[in-house]
């Protein structure tokens, strides 16, 4: 009947699996992963471990549920990441802008992953985070030491950020929101 | 693709896909701009250094490939990297956020933290106080003992940090390179000197002024036996509830039981809903709802029970605190709350 077809088409509404988006967080260790983990989650932030294994959780953003995975990204245990890659959605890529020293480590991790098969397409958001930090580079320099410009295989987006006070991050998250939609048409 | 830093200068264009909007400033943007070089110490050789009270006030510091040096950072930060440095001892004044040490050698320092990482590094002494469980990577001989410094502002670096002097995890080291057979890391002789091993600034230095001691009962942050050996089977948890006087009253009861010959084991500073003191101290007939961060203490010795209950009723009689009743529910109250504490701080 009608009124069982209405039923079906608000059950599937309320539902759909459509809306789950799995987020893989990845950058060095000591970039502010966790850190922005949190502040998405709007939890506390004054009292955060260094991770050793992975976090997850899971957060509502503009009608999507966004399931975030958290990665640790010592040197020792970068080998792992591979391990989460499979399914996702959209990749986050954290890097300390203040921390000039890794530069360039961290665009070398940044193009292994961008060469990786289980990745290929999959829409990357750089977040140059610790922007409170004096010594902090601007994303325009981060974009342009990285190369970001000769990426042509998916779409992707540079924001700059503090994941200690907020600021820039809700601006970051709305571009990964736009980024699945456009990518579920 | 290519993914080196060019040196190039800092280009003002913005950063966008075609169509997009200019981006929008941010705070950053928008700030007084400030010579980096004065919050960085690169390259010094044979020298006393360092920043003096309220030179730094909470910025980012960055120490690089310095060597031979005695360096004092008496003011707080947001986060300090160490890197390439060799033969240096250090002093770092509280730090909201990571201090990092790489591909360091031979350093001995005091250093107070939210989270401490080391990679790639070789021979250093730490006297720490950690708010997180510190971690070394590809590191080897590296030795622990707790945080013991006063100088005058020290406290109130403390509070700028936001750090407590009540979280200090300086015993339990994670490593993520071990090695089957050996260890990368150990604990520093209980009876370790500060003094021998980061001595005081040169009395012709410019932190002549600051005025130091590292005795232990001068020290901001309490002593603490962390993971060594207990000598007493007998432990007593102590917690103060009350908001106001609870680090002057945990002090001294520090110095009582101290003075008596008992050890302080480890202490924490959490915060409590009223469901969770019920649930922690589930026999306690009176219920405290706190007012603030509660500290508890571990205490350890013969007989420190009844000398911690004695010393509640006459010098914090009026006052809130939980006590242990007795040797064998203390033990269930110590394991109770800290696995308490460690969850809420936790993820």
């Amino acid at each position: 009947s009608l009124f069982q077809g209405l039923l079906s088409i608000l059950r599937k509404l309320k539902s759909t699996p459509d809306q789950e988006v799995r987020i893989l967080l990845l950058g060095l260790d000591n970039g502010g992963k966790t850190t922005l983990l949190k502040q998405l989650a709007s939890e506390d932030i004054s009292h955060i471990t260094p991770t050793q294994g992975f976090n997850i959780k899971s957060v509502q953003s503009q009608g999507f549920k966004l399931n975030v995975w958290d990665i640790g990204g010592q040197r020792k245990i970068r080998p792992y990441w591979r391990n989460y890659f499979e399914n996702t959605d959209l990749l986050i890529y954290v890097i300390d802008s203040a921390d000039r020293k890794r530069f360039e480590e961290t665009g070398q991790e940044l193009a292994e992953l961008l060469d990786e098969e289980k990745l290929s397409g999959v829409p990357v958001l750089i977040f140059a985070n610790k922007q409170d930090l004096l010594t902090a580079a601007p994303a325009s320099e981060i974009a342009e030491g990285l190369n970001l410009h000769t990426i042509r295989d998916r779409v992707w987006q540079i924001q700059s950020c503090s994941a200690l006070t907020g600021e820039g991050v809700q601006d970051g998250m709305n571009w990964v929101c736009k980024s699945v939609n456009a990518k579920r048409k | 693709m290519g993914c080196f830093f060019s040196k190039k200068s800092r280009r003002k264009s913005p950063v966008k896909e075609p169509g997009q909007t200019a981006p929008k400033q941010y705070s950053w943007d928008k700030r007084e701009k400030v010579d980096p070089k004065d919050f960085m110490l690169t390259g010094v050789k044979d020298a006393t250094v360092g920043r003096l009270p309220g030179k730094l006030n909470g910025q980012q510091f960055v120490i690089q490939d310095c060597e031979n040096c005695n360096i004092f950072v008496f003011d707080h930060s947001a986060t300090v990297t160490i890197d390439d440095c060799v033969n240096c001892r250090i002093v770092l004044g509280p730090v909201k956020g990571s201090v990092f040490f790489r591909d360091c050698k031979d350093i001995k320092c005091v250093v107070a933290c939210q989270q401490f990482r080391t990679r790639d590094c070789k021979k250093m002494d730490v006297f720490l106080c950690c708010a997180t469980q510190p971690i070394i990577e590809s590191s080897t001989s590296m030795k622990f003992g707790c945080f013991q410094y006063y100088y005058p502002d020290l406290a109130f670096h403390f509070k700028d940090a936001g750090l407590s002097i009540f979280n200090n995890n300086w015993s339990n080291i994670h490593d993520f390179t071990p090695v089957s057979g050996e260890t990368n890391w150990s604990l520093l002789p209980e009876d370790a000197a500060v003094l021998e091993y980061v001595p005081l600034p040169d009395s012709e230095s410019e932190f002549k002024s600051v005025r130091i001691s590292t005795e232990v009962n001068r020290s901001i942050v309490p002593m603490t036996k962390g993971g060594r050996r207990k000598e007493s089977e007998e432990s007593c948890l102590f917690v103060f509830f009350a908001g106001d006087y609870t680090t002057a009253n945990a002090r001294k009861l520090i110095d009582e039981t101290t003075a008596k010959g008992y050890t302080l084991i480890q202490t924490k500073e959490v915060s409590m809903r009223p469901e969770d003191v019920n649930r922690v101290f589930q026999n306690n007939k009176t219920i405290f709802v706190p007012t603030g961060p509660v500290v508890a203490l571990e205490l350890n010795g013969d007989g420190v029970v009844e000398a911690c209950r004695s010393i509640a009723n006459e010098i914090f009689n009026g006052t809130k605190v939980f006590v242990s009743e007795n040797k064998s529910s203390a033990s269930r109250d110590v394991d109770n709350f800290f696995n308490f504490a460690d969850m809420q701080m936790g993820l």
